[in-house]
């Protein structure tokens, strides 16, 4: 038995993504390429401004999934696929609902929305996206089982 | 006119391997976090990561798929230095589709990672509009010094032929 059942709303959040946080995140992954902070580059390729890293969704995906579920929680599995563009200086609302519970693994259905600004209306940043959490373990050790995994 | 030629079609199970010269190291973390915004202890803090039943801090989990650090290649002109299929489709729009990630254990600061990528599918579609569309599959099994199964990282790139009107 879980805490959790099927509908229940994860506390969503919203997060500004200045160039500033752009150019960190792309020092804290060393990928520098322009497109995430260089508006000569990204003006040639008629790209509109700097384009914030589509990984960043997933960073925040976990971000929400450990923090309604907590320390003892493991996030497993994490699905997305990109929709639009977000741009420097835009805000993301990340927001996600239980889709599921099964003994100790819940599943979740993720949504990331980028408000409305100068670069266009609201619209969503991610295509069809979820995650399966798993609660009271430290890793996935439990679900791979002896044989699932290459220890 | 197919956009799945025949060398193309050849890079079906090419494979790369990157292994990081040191440890990951807790200060990947904390940047990591500090960069995300995602101040969650269990980067940082290793007394509530142990109280959490942890050895001690561990990595956000997006943090080891991204493999630039592991890679050692040159810095290509537009500032990339990371892994790449070095795929050009002329005539093609280039998109990245999605990315799907399974965890498999939490990654501590003397994990010496190592990210091996294979192409596991290549295929032809067509758009809902009718233009061509070739999407390449690939995947990145991440493993540490010890051969544990660290994550996978299953990723899509797409190239749409260009309407020319």
């Amino acid at each position: 038995m879980t805490a959790y059942n099927i509908g229940d709303q994860l506390d969503s959040f919203e997060r500004a993504i200045t160039l500033t946080d752009m150019v960190a995140y792309a020092g804290a992954t060393w990928d520098w390429h322009r497109m995430h902070y260089d508006t000569k580059y990204t003006d040639e390729a008629g790209l509109g401004g700097p384009v914030v890293d589509g990984q960043v969704f997933g960073a925040l995906f976990v971000e929400l999934l450990q923090n309604s579920f907590g320390p003892n929680a493991f996030v497993h599995t994490l699905d997305f696929t990109f929709r639009n563009l977000m741009f420097a200086g835009e805000v993301l609302r990340v927001a996600g609902s239980v889709r599921s519970v099964v003994d100790n693994m819940v599943g979740v259905d993720l949504a990331a929305t980028i408000l409305a600004s100068e670069f266009g209306p609201e619209r969503a940043s991610t295509g069809s996206a979820g995650a399966l959490v798993l609660l009271g373990v430290i890793d996935a050790s439990a679900v791979d089982g002896p044989s699932g995994s290459e220890r | 006119m197919t956009l799945l030629t025949d060398d193309i079609r050849s890079m079906l199970g090419q494979r790369r391997v990157y292994t990081a010269p040191e440890p990951i190291g807790g200060a990947a973390f904390r940047y990591f976090s500090i960069a995300t915004g995602d101040h969650n202890p269990l980067y940082y803090d290793a007394e509530v990561a142990t109280a959490a039943g942890l050895p001690g801090v561990s990595a956000p989990p997006t943090l080891i798929c991204e493999t630039n650090q592991y890679a050692d290649v040159p810095m290509a002109p537009d500032g990339y230095a990371g892994h790449t299929w070095d795929i050009e489709v002329p005539g093609t729009r280039k998109m990245r589709g999605g990315n799907s990630y399974t965890f498999h254990r939490r990654i501590f600061a003397d994990d010496i990672v190592t990210a091996t990528w294979e192409i596991v599918n290549v295929e032809e579609k067509m758009t809902g509009s009718g233009a061509q569309m070739l999407v390449i599959s690939s995947q990145a099994t991440y493993t540490n010094q010890d051969n544990e199964l660290l994550a996978v990282n299953a990723e899509s790139i797409v190239f749409v032929e260009a309407v020319v009107s």
